[in-house]
Order: structure tokens, then sequence, then C-alpha cells
């Protein structure tokens, strides 16, 4: 049973109407209104790339593909303290400079092997802000809608439970 | 005087109910059935079933910050957002805390729901009827008041209400933990069903099972016919189910008393006092104030059901003085507002489970396991007095887990697209003693936006508490590492008294008027016209969930009142 077919039996079932998801100019709209940092399309397309290296296109698409920067972008913005921001968007700052450094380019400009190399330096050249993003990506990632139904499985309505059957060859995590 | 009949009439009822929660709904559907008219007052906004559940059918993509709270929503609701029932996803079942002000002597969590249904839309749902080992502790332990019922006088209102909220489980046969009219048992993981098999080997008195839970595994009749499915296992109950498969008022009381024709529902409705005629010496209605437009009104009735939960309700009693109640309403007695209680939890014992690695669930099982209560039971002795029952469960992780912390890429992703490891634990619910001390009162300079006193809390855990505390971290230890559970932790992440959310003992039942407010049918002891069926009238706390009791108790105190109205004595 697909999603909208189980909404359609809920509806018929109880009688009523189910509202369809108020989710029109949500995503991106901004509700933190106390001081922020302000991000350009070049920081979002840099966050962009550097989370694609951290979960990259598979057999399953990628962070990029999932569009994983806005969420960033969002949680940063809206759930984090001024000063974190600043750190975190620092830290993107000095990947850049670092990658510079290096490898003589910006980092979205590096070829795939480089990302990763510049990558594992940041693991050891700044660990917080490299945890932070992998954070914000892993969760960005597996809770955006390719994630969830491509990386994982995903089953809105279950419909029933069993709670001890066998794993099948090449079973996916549930989504949820 | 010029009196305007008609919209005095308009304004009078047979019945007021305060409150639209689990105690509220079950006495309106109760009182209307009966043939009154009842109206229904509700502090909270409206909230529709099935439709006014908006978040409950988003995908987690919907979301904006997968559950996290902003910080502008952390600032805005200090108290709120100490634990997790406020979230991105529940946010307008709350009140706000610049509208649910109050004050702590003692630090207290007080969740308070702002919406038409009150706390039965994000209840546990875990349903346990009490025991006679509850209900004479009081008398054998020598504190504080006996309850002036045993469990005969409420078994056959449990089977009642049970039959039509739907409680799902397992039948046990236990003395401390009555069975239910259950409806079939969810399934435990394969986990669970082996470390319950190895604690019943090693620990011959102690038991598993799974969660006593509202949730329909398999509806009957009755509840199909009243528009409730079965559950979908989707795990998103606090949201508001738009399949009708736990109890709330929404989905259980309120249509079947919507049915009879005869509830009213007045949403924004906040009853600030019961109005005490000298008189006729009843309560003779409420006084209320639009929660939204602040307009004061007046509602009449002869009979008044106050269920506006623990807290609330003895609010609102503590404001309604008179000079025949110069310190609340139907406080002779002087304990309104003591005995203050709650579970006290966040203790207990987790690890990891290294079998099953190809073993895996289908659905989102809305549920835990439960071990029933074993502590100062037969010949158990302990240094503290009554018990604890632990719930928890097995699971099995997914992409949240903590793989290599340094890794990621291709590598990184495939493992996390893999089912994790298998993890069991145990968290403790334990019984907090009725201390007189222990109370709410109300301050008598600060009011809130409509004219409320502001609530004051000064009340804490005590020795017995903290002793008790000690064997729920240790016990679960034990038995999940004699269950064959590695890596097994125990914590104590302290608990402070609301946290549980199980407020009760403000307004206590009891046989003597001169030591407690209701008695043994929840009728205030000093005003025969006014009830309260929430968690106020506990005597003591017992350590299940008491959300299924104050259910039996309304049933059977509506039972009481009407055949007492029939009677001319009310």
């Amino acid at each position: 049973m697909n999603r909208r077919d189980a909404i359609q039996q809920v509806a018929l079932l109880l009688g009523g109407m189910i509202s369809a998801p108020a989710m029109a100019g949500v995503l991106g709209e901004k509700t933190n209104f106390g001081e922020s940092v302000p991000v350009s399309a070049e920081q979002e397309a840099f966050l962009s790339e550097l989370a694609d290296v951290i979960i990259p296109t598979t057999s399953t698409p990628g962070a990029k593909a999932a569009g994983v920067e806005k969420f960033i972008v969002r949680v940063m913005r809206d759930c984090f303290p001024k000063e974190d921001q600043e750190k975190f968007y620092a830290g993107l700052t000095k990947l850049n400079t670092d990658s510079r450094s290096s490898f003589g380019k910006s980092f979205v400009e590096l070829d795939a092997a480089q990302k990763i190399q510049a990558v594992k330096s940041l693991t050891t050249n700044d660990k917080a802000f490299f945890l932070r993003m992998k954070e914000l990506t892993v969760t960005g990632y597996f809770t955006s809608e390719v994630g969830a139904t491509k990386a994982l499985e995903y089953l809105p309505i279950p419909g029933r439970f069993e709670g001890c059957v066998p794993l099948k060859p090449g079973q996916k995590a549930w989504a949820l | 005087m010029y009196l305007n009949i008609d919209a005095q009439k308009e304004m009078t009822y047979d019945a007021i109910v305060v409150g639209s929660g689990v105690s509220g709904g079950w006495a309106a559907k109760e009182l209307t059935e009966k043939g009154l008219r009842v109206l229904m007052l509700e502090k909270g906004h409206k909230l529709d079933h099935v439709t006014g559940y908006e978040n409950a059918m988003k995908d987690p993509w919907q979301t904006k910050y997968n559950g996290r709270l902003t910080v502008e929503q952390k600032e805005t609701h200090p108290k709120l957002s100490r634990d997790y029932p406020y979230n991105e996803m529940s946010e307008k079942y709350w009140m706000n805390d610049s509208d649910s002000l109050y004050k702590e002597v003692k630090r207290f969590d007080w969740y308070r729901p702002n919406i038409v249904g009150g706390k039965s839309i994000m209840w546990g749902r875990q349903s346990y009827r009490l025991s006679d080992i509850d209900f004479e502790a009081n008398l054998k332990d020598g504190i504080a008041v006996d309850w002036p019922i045993r469990y005969k006088d409420i078994a056959p209102w449990y089977s009642y209400v049970e039959k039509i909220a739907g409680i799902s489980g397992e039948k046990l046969g236990l003395p401390q933990l009555p069975d239910s009219e259950f409806l079939p048992p969810m399934e435990m993981y394969c986990v669970e069903k082996e470390v319950r098999k190895r604690i019943e080997k090693d620990f011959p008195g102690r038991t598993m099972t799974i969660g006593r839970v509202a949730n329909l595994t398999k509806p009957t009749q009755f509840m199909v016919d009243n528009g409730r499915a079965a559950c979908q296992y989707r795990n998103k109950c606090a949201l508001g189910c738009p399949f009708g498969a736990y109890f709330s008022s929404q989905s259980c009381t309120l249509p079947l008393a919507a049915k009879t024709g005869k509830l009213t529902l007045r949403p924004d409705s906040v009853v600030t006092n019961l109005i005490y005629d000298e008189n006729k010496k009843k309560a003779t209605g409420v006084r209320v104030v639009d929660a939204v437009t602040l307009e004061e009104r007046i509602f009449n009735a002869n009979l008044i059901f106050v269920c506006g939960s623990a807290l609330g309700t003895t609010a609102i009693l503590l404001n309604s003085t008179s000079n025949r109640f110069p310190t609340g309403f139907g406080n002779d007695s002087g304990e309104l507002g003591h005995n203050l209680m709650d579970h006290h939890f966040r203790t207990g014992a987790s690890g990891t489970w290294e079998g099953d690695a190809d073993k895996y669930y289908f659905g989102r099982r809305a549920n835990g396991i439960y071990v029933p209560r074993y502590r100062n039971i037969g010949n158990d002795k302990r240094d503290y007095l009554r018990g604890f029952g632990y719930q928890g469960g097995g699971s099995r992780a997914s992409w949240q887990r903590n793989v290599a912390e340094l890794s990621f890429g291709a590598d990184f992703k495939e493992e996390l697209t893999k089912p994790g490891p298998w993890s069991m634990g145990l968290g403790g619910f334990g019984e907090t003693l009725p201390y007189h001390e222990n109370r709410m009162y109300l301050d008598p300079k600060e009011k809130d936006k409509w004219g409320m006193p502001l609530v004051v809390f000064d009340a804490e855990l005590k020795e017995n508490e903290k002793k008790m505390r000690v064997d729920m971290a240790n016990d679960a230890a034990e038995m999940l590492e004699k269950a064959g559970v590695k890596n097994v932790k125990s914590y104590d992440r302290g608990s402070w008294l609301g946290m549980a959310i199980h407020e009760m003992g403000t307004a206590r039942m009891g046989r003597d008027p001169k030591t407690s407010v209701l008695n043994g049918n929840n009728q205030v002891h000093a005003c025969k016209n006014v009830f309260v069926t929430d968690g106020a009238c506990m005597v003591s706390a017992s350590c299940v969930n008491p959300s299924l009791t104050y259910m039996a108790l309304t049933a059977r105190a509506v039972d009481f009142a009407v055949k007492e109205r029939k009677k001319g004595n009310i």
C-alpha cells in the first residue's frame, strides 16, 4: 500500500478529509529572527560538495542529489547560537584556505581523489568542524526523501508488526 | 434587578465537566449516555480528530529540523524544553512557557497541554491496573491515609472502561499487576523473548511481558463501528492518530459523547473557580475566562466534574474561596494541594546484544516491554517502602548509530544503510510516597493573563525514593548481565517531580473528611455535587502508569453521581 492509498483509506474509514501536508513554502522559511551568520550561494554550493564527499553517490544518490546543504544551512541558522554558526562557517572557510595551499585550487575545483584527501586532512586539522559537518550531513541525508527512500527502506504505514523475523539478504535498514 | 431568564437557561446545563483529557472525556461520555446535558469546558484550543493532526502524516523530509528545537524555541520555552515531549512536531500541543507561568521553590517540570483532548493525545498509553497491594499500602505502612476503596470496588470498572478504550497485553495472573480485558498482545523482539526466558529462570518471582498499551491490535466490532482502526505500527502516536488506533478523548470518548446529542464542547474556556452558594450549600456553576478574548462568563449546573488534570484541578479548587471555604474549595482537611506525587524514573541500565544479527522486524511497535514490580512483595524486604516496575525493550540500530568516528565516504555510507547491532535496556518507574510537605499552593500576588493566581511548587524526592533508585539501577544491570546482554551500563540521569507527567495526590480521597478532600466515590466530602476524578484524587502513587485508573474511577464516580441525583441527594 503506498502513502496516497493509505491516506485515502484513512479518509474513507473515518469519513473525514486529511489535510495535505502544509508544506508549500515551509522549507527554507526563516524562523530565527535573531542574529545569524549570512550564508552566500557559494558557501551553500561548497557545503553541498563537502557533504557529497561524506555521503557520495554510490549505487544510490548521495548528499548533493538529496539537497542536504539546505538542511545544514537551515539547522545551523535556526538551531545553533551565533557563536557556533561563526565557528562552523570559519571551519568551512579554513578548509578552502587549506585546499588552496595544498592543491592550488579551491575545494569545489578539486577532483574526486583530491577532495577525499582534503577531507581526510580535515579529520585531523579541524576535528570539531568535521564532526559537526558529518553529523548534519548524515541526519540531513537519511531524513531526506532520497536518503530515506533510496539508501534506506522507507515504509510510512507498515500496517502490521512482526517482532522477530529473518533478516533478508541485502536488506536495507528501516528509515524510521 | 433585571434577569435575562433565557440567557440564564442557555448557560445552564445538567452537568459541567472541566477538562477534556482522559478523565474529562470519560466523565462527558458517561454523563451524556446517562441522559444528562453536559457542558465540557476546555482551556486549550480546538483540535479536530484526524484533520487536526497536522504533523501526523508528514514524512521526515517534510520537517524542518528533524525534530530539533531552534534557538528561539529554547529561549522562549526554558521550562518545556527541559525534556523531549516538547519538540518541533508537538509544539502546538503544549502551552507556551510565556502563558504557563508558575513558580518553583524546588524544580518542578509542569507539562500543560493546550488542546482539546489534553494529554490523552500525547500520553505514553501504558495502561495497568492497580492491585490490593497498592490499595492496602498506606494502611500497612502507617503513612498518609488509607485508600477508601479496595481492588474489588474498582475491578468491574476497569473491565468496563478497558472494553471500550481497548488495551492490548498479555495475561500473567500476577497479584501485584491484575490482568485487564485484553486485546491480543504485541509481539516481542527476538532479543526480548530470550532475555525474558533468562530473567524468569535466574530470578524466580520476576518476569517480563510486552507493555500493556492502549493501542488497538485487533479492534472489536464496537470500536470499528465507532470509526477506530487497528494500529498501523507507524509509532507516531503522540502527534495524534488519524486511524483512531489508540485511546484518546478524540478517538474514543468524545465521539461517543457527541453521538448522544447532549454534549456541548467549549474550547478556549479557562475555568478560574467554582461558585459556591452558601444557602444551597452546593456549587452552582463555574466562572470562565475566554482564553482568547479574556471575556468572563458564568455557566451553571447542578453537578460538576472537575477533571482538569491533578495540578490544574487543584489550582481551580484552591482559587475557589468563599466564606464556607476560605482556604480553597472543599478544603476542610487542609490537605488540598498537599501530598503531591509523580513517578520517579530516568534510572536503569542498558547494553548491547550480540546475537540475532540475522533477525529483524517489520513495522514500528509503539510499545516496549514491562517488568512488573517484584520488590517488597511476598518475602522480599528492602530498606525502603514500595517498589518499581521497568519499561524498556530491545532495538536494532539504524543510521543514527555512531560508527567509526572519523570515517566518511562510500564505505561509511554503505555501512549505515545496513541494520546495526541490537541493544536492550530497562528503565525503572518508581513509586513516590505521599508526603504532606510536598505541595503546591497559589501565589498570593501574581496572576497569569487569565487572572489565575500562579501555582507555586514546593516538592521533592526524599530518602525513600533515593534508596529505591539505587535498586532501580543495580537490579536492571544485574538482570541484563545475567541474561547475556554485553557492555551493560547502569545510569541515573536524575528525576524531578513533574517530569514523568504522572502528577497525583493533591486532592486525595479518604474515609475521613478531616484528613482528605474526596470520599470513596470521588465526591468532595463537604460539597456533594462536586466530583474530582483525575490524578488529584490518588491516595498513593503505585508504580504503574495511572491513566487507566482515572478512567475506571471516573466511570465509577459518574455511576454513583447519577444514582444520587435520581435519589435527590445531589
